[in-house]
């Protein structure tokens, strides 16, 4: 009863209520619109140097669809009467927002059609009603749990199509079409990994912890129980020489590597997996030349600059040029003949075009969201009913954050940059649908009210967990 | 975090605590740990890239907004000293500007900013300045951004004398070669001449401007080459300074020093390792073991061997490594290293053995200059061993004020009284009995002039470059010199007249 008290002390509006995400949108919308008045107005003087009312929004519509279709969001989660995560929604609003912003002022042929800034816009609010779909309807996660080989299964076999039937876009094989629609599986790809390795590992979490096979100093899993690690190892550097997507195997390898060490808590399986990583890259590095280019990219790409490591470079600039506060939306980004002089920078480069116009604080505080999003989830993680809900729950914000970092390190030149996706900033459909449904899992995941598991699942893990008490 | 607080509705709470597996949540604070150092590790790098490598690659030419500035802010002006204008903007019929410059014998100093080929020289250099994304005020650039005028382009003002520049490529004539004349107090280039020029003007101009590249890229006189800071020469007998510069200030010899066995090898060669080093002039000087005055007088390659041999490889390197060998020298424009050896050898400072030494203390073997590193070997004679920083802006100037260059030391490199000691030797070479044969060309009426020439032979059938390195007036130094003419024969032929043509120039220019 207290705690219904309290619940209703900051939510306001009775135990199904979320003021506190009402309350974060009408930040997040405030935020949104004064970013837009200060693109709007830059806009507005480089076109006229003295207008006649410099106060004006860059894409009024554009901004009111974006803000209808979260506050439409936040509306079926009120309606969907559970009590889940209010955080998360109003994070990534605002990260989407930030998004439509700089795609908005970027060159509007980048993308064909609508255009840059209305193509990511439809796509931004089809990943919200993803997000809102999942987060209120998904009430069971037995379809997930029982079937995590048909998933994994599944995931193999979208690699071996997109192997078979993709083309390639930029050297990468990544892009696969059916019909008028395409897409990238590897983004799918991610979420079917963490649901099969929840699955295995919640199943096998007592066996993993409990027994071991010494080799020298080393306590090595079970043997047995191996095999999936050296499946993944080997999935990951099958997506390196398949689809040649070294930020995806490395996003995989990273998510795989951390979910093993939340459901073991065995140090010496992550250092391992590290030393079977490093072995793997450096073999790589000797065996295929788009590797070592990556790697000699990173090392020193300003001994390329006008070559190879132009990208990078440019990006390092823009970095440079926006400073401590950054020129401002639509101030920054300058065209050398009428183009960027990073070609990728509304997918690769995104964090660099934030780092010039919002500067060092902007940057921060994007890192920030992108921390709030990992701590809600990690949060919903250990107070999850049960194993598999924990790991689900953990692996599902751990992809979002590995990736966030992958790509934000690789744009700062602290690791080789790889081609993935900064999620919910970065162009592109196939990203942005497969992020709203990781956020729309994680707020499902959080219910607090209605039980969720099946009841078949649940004795299956109780009686086992009881077995692991009696032998401690 | 407990576990209870979030499960208000548990039927049965032991059952909920039991499923999850105890430890979980500490696994989960680790990995939250980790995401939260790895994190920081980005906040960390964005602010090294944002905060403390901000300036520098903001205002770097290859910057994009650099590049793009340049095409359609009207650059500041570019002046000489006297205020002579050696480079403004004007407007083409779509009113937008390109760059007009004075004279081609100032573009490889100034340079050229190109809507299409980029930008070399001043123009490169200093193009964030120009174009005024930087300004000459920090705070002022920060305001700048939240104004509605993006730019402040500064006036530059350089060290240089557009006359004097002028006369040297004039002197210089149908010859390759460089010229480079400095202040040794200040460290200030008056002259950076480079021959055979290129018209910068012709590359600017949009209508001329890929008729001309395409001409100069393939020349074979290579015109676009700045050779005063980009051009590696074999020094030759200049070089001779350098080993005099090591010897005395590493205390291996002084300026009274002989060596006994140097009359007889004049005659048969110096046995070095096996093998000669030869020399043959001189026979004026007879049986006399001579001093520094005298070899540097007679350009005695024996004496000088001896005396890098004695002041060792890691001596001649280190000491030459003082003067700015080894590494580009900090200059406004970029400029070759020059060498004292290829490196890699077993003895010290990375000779492969004496031969290459007693050869390289002369100024042959593996060593290459460029002549802006011997007018400063020069400039550090004639400022009593203090070396200034060379540098060829003397401000900067925009609406938000201006910022003077003040001069720099650079380094000390000898205490006064072995500077000394060198600067009577080469007043020797230039106003002595014996040295006048080689340096006449060099005296000036009414001036003391100290110098050396260096002959440095190329090997086969090629003429050898003339070189001359001085400075003056000697008892109280304004101008160090360095002269070098490819193919001119030997130093008094052309580079030591060439030095007195410009010498003469430049005390007529300075009043004296």
């Amino acid at each position: 009863m207290s705690q219904y008290g309290i619940a209703v002390a900051h939510v306001g509006s009775g135990p199904f209520g979320r003021g506190r995400e009402f309350g974060l949108l009408l930040v997040v919308a405030g935020t949104l619109t004064l970013g837009s008045a200060s693109l709007g107005m830059t806009q507005e003087v480089r076109a006229n140097p003295h207008p006649a009312t410099p106060l004006s929004l860059a894409d009024p519509v554009g901004l009111a669809v974006f803000l209808a279709a979260l506050f439409v969001a936040h509306g079926a989660l009120v309606l969907s009467r559970r009590r889940t995560d209010q955080i998360l929604l109003p994070t990534v609003g605002l990260l989407g927002g930030i998004s439509l912003l700089l795609m908005e002022r970027l060159p509007q042929g980048l993308a064909g059609g609508l255009g840059l800034g209305r193509t990511q816009l439809v796509w931004l609010v089809l990943a919200i009603a993803v997000l809102a779909g999942v987060a209120a309807l998904v009430r069971s996660d037995a379809w997930l749990r029982l079937y995590k080989y048909s998933w994994a299964a599944f995931g193999v076999g979208l690699l071996l199509v997109t192997f078979l039937f993709g083309h390639d876009v930029g050297g990468q094989r990544l892009t696969l079409s059916i019909g008028p629609l395409s897409g990238q599986p590897s983004e799918l790809i991610k979420i079917l990994l963490v649901i099969f390795l929840a699955g295995y590992l919640s199943e096998n979490r007592p066996i993993l912890i409990e027994e071991s096979t010494r080799i020298g100093p080393l306590r090595l899993p079970p043997l047995p129980y191996l095999a999936p690690m050296v499946a993944m190892w080997a999935l990951a550097f099958a997506i390196v020489l398949v689809l040649r997507d070294l930020g995806a195997a490395f996003l995989f390898f990273t998510v795989f590597l951390l979910l093993l060490y939340v459901a073991t808590a065995r140090a010496s399986f992550v250092i391992l997996g590290l030393l079977i990583f490093v072995a793997g890259g450096a073999i790589l590095y000797q065996v295929v030349p788009h590797v070592r280019v990556r790697v000699d990219l990173w090392l020193d790409p300003f001994a390329t600059a006008s070559g190879s490591g132009y990208q990078v470079v440019q990006a390092l600039h823009a970095f440079a040029r926006g400073g401590l506060l950054g020129t401002g939306f639509g101030a920054g980004l300058p065209l050398i003949g009428g183009a960027l002089p990073i070609p990728a920078l509304h997918t690769d480069f995104p964090l660099a075009a934030l780092g010039e116009e919002i500067g060092l604080i902007g940057v921060l505080g994007v890192l920030g969201l992108y921390l709030v999003i990992i701590e809600r989830g990690l949060r919903i993680a250990a107070s999850a009913a049960d194993d598999f809900r924990a790991l689900l729950a953990a692996g599902l914000s751990l992809i979002i954050g590995a990736q966030a970092f992958i790509i934000a390190a690789g744009n700062l030149k602290l690791i080789p940059l790889t081609g993935i996706t900064l999620p919910f900033i970065s162009y592109g459909g196939s990203s942005l649908i497969t992020s709203g449904l990781v956020i729309g899992l994680l707020i499902a995941l959080s219910d607090r009210g209605a039980e969720l598991q099946s009841a078949d699942a649940g004795r299956r893990g109780a009686r086992r967990a009881v077995a692991v008490d009696i032998a401690a | 975090m407990s576990q209870s607080n979030h499960l208000p509705d548990s039927p049965g709470p032991t059952r909920r605590t039991r499923i999850v597996h105890p430890g979980i949540g500490a696994t989960l604070g680790r990995v939250a740990l980790s995401m939260a150092i790895g994190f920081g590790g980005l906040a960390a790098g964005a602010g090294y890239w944002q905060v403390v490598r901000s300036a520098d690659l903001s205002s770097s030419p290859d910057d994009a907004a650099v590049i793009a500035a340049s095409r359609r802010v009207i650059r500041g002006e570019i002046s000489d000293r006297d205020g002579v204008r050696l480079a403004w903007s004007v407007l083409d019929a779509n009113d937008e500007p390109y760059r007009r410059y004075s004279d081609a014998a100032m573009s490889s100093v100034v340079g050229y900013a190109s809507r299409s080929f980029g930008s070399a020289g001043l123009e490169r250099a200093y193009g964030a300045q120009l174009t005024g994304i930087t300004s000459a005020d920090p705070v002022r650039d920060l305001v700048r951004k939240f104004g509605t005028t993006s730019s402040d382009p500064q006036a530059l003002r350089t060290t240089l004398v557009a006359g004097l520049q002028e006369a040297a490529v004039a002197a210089l004539g149908r010859d390759r070669g460089a010229v480079v004349m400095l202040d040794p107090r200040t460290g200030e280039v008056l002259v950076l001449a480079s021959t055979p020029v290129f018209d910068a003007a012709e590359l600017a101009n949009p209508e001329t401007s890929s008729a001309a590249f395409a001409r100069l890229q393939v020349d074979p006189a290579s015109p676009l080459l700045p050779r005063a800071t980009q051009g590696r020469y074999v020094p030759g007998s200049v070089f001779k300074i350098v080993t005099a510069i090591a010897g005395l200030g590493s205390g291996a010899i002084t300026a009274d020093t002989t060596f006994p066995e140097q009359p007889g090898a004049e005659k048969a060669g110096l046995l070095v390792s096996g093998y000669r080093v030869k020399d043959g002039h001189h026979r004026a000087t007879g049986d006399t073991a001579l001093d520094l005055t005298g070899a540097t007088e007679v350009s005695c390659n024996i004496w000088y061997a001896l005396a890098g041999l004695a002041t060792g490889g890691d001596g001649l390197a280190s000491w030459a490594g003082k003067l700015g060998f080894g590494a580009p020298i900090p200059f406004d424009l970029s400029t070759a290293p020059s060498q004292v050896t290829n490196g890699g050898g077993p003895l010290g400072g990375g000779f492969a053995d004496d031969v290459e030494l007693a050869n390289a203390a002369y100024g042959q073997a593996e060593t290459v200059v460029t002549p802006l590193q011997m007018a400063l070997v020069a400039s550090t004679v004639a400022n009593e061993g203090l070396l200034m920083r060379p540098h060829l802006v003397l401000a900067f100037s925009g609406r938000s004020g201006s910022v003077t260059t003040q001069p720099e030391v650079w380094r000390r490199v000898l205490p006064p009284d072995l500077a000394n000691d060198i600067s009577v030797a080469m007043q020797q070479a230039v106003q002595g009995r014996l040295g006048r044969q080689f340096t006449a060309g060099a005296q000036v009426k009414g001036m003391t002039v100290a110098g050396k020439t260096g002959t440095a032979q190329l090997g086969g059938p090629d003429a050898p470059n003339s070189w001359f390195i001085g400075f003056a007036p000697a008892e109280k130094p304004q101008i160090a010199i360095a002269v070098v003419v490819e193919q001119g024969g030997h130093g008094s032929d052309r580079a030591a007249p060439l030095a007195g043509v410009m010498l003469r120039a430049w005390k007529a220019w300075a009043g004296l």
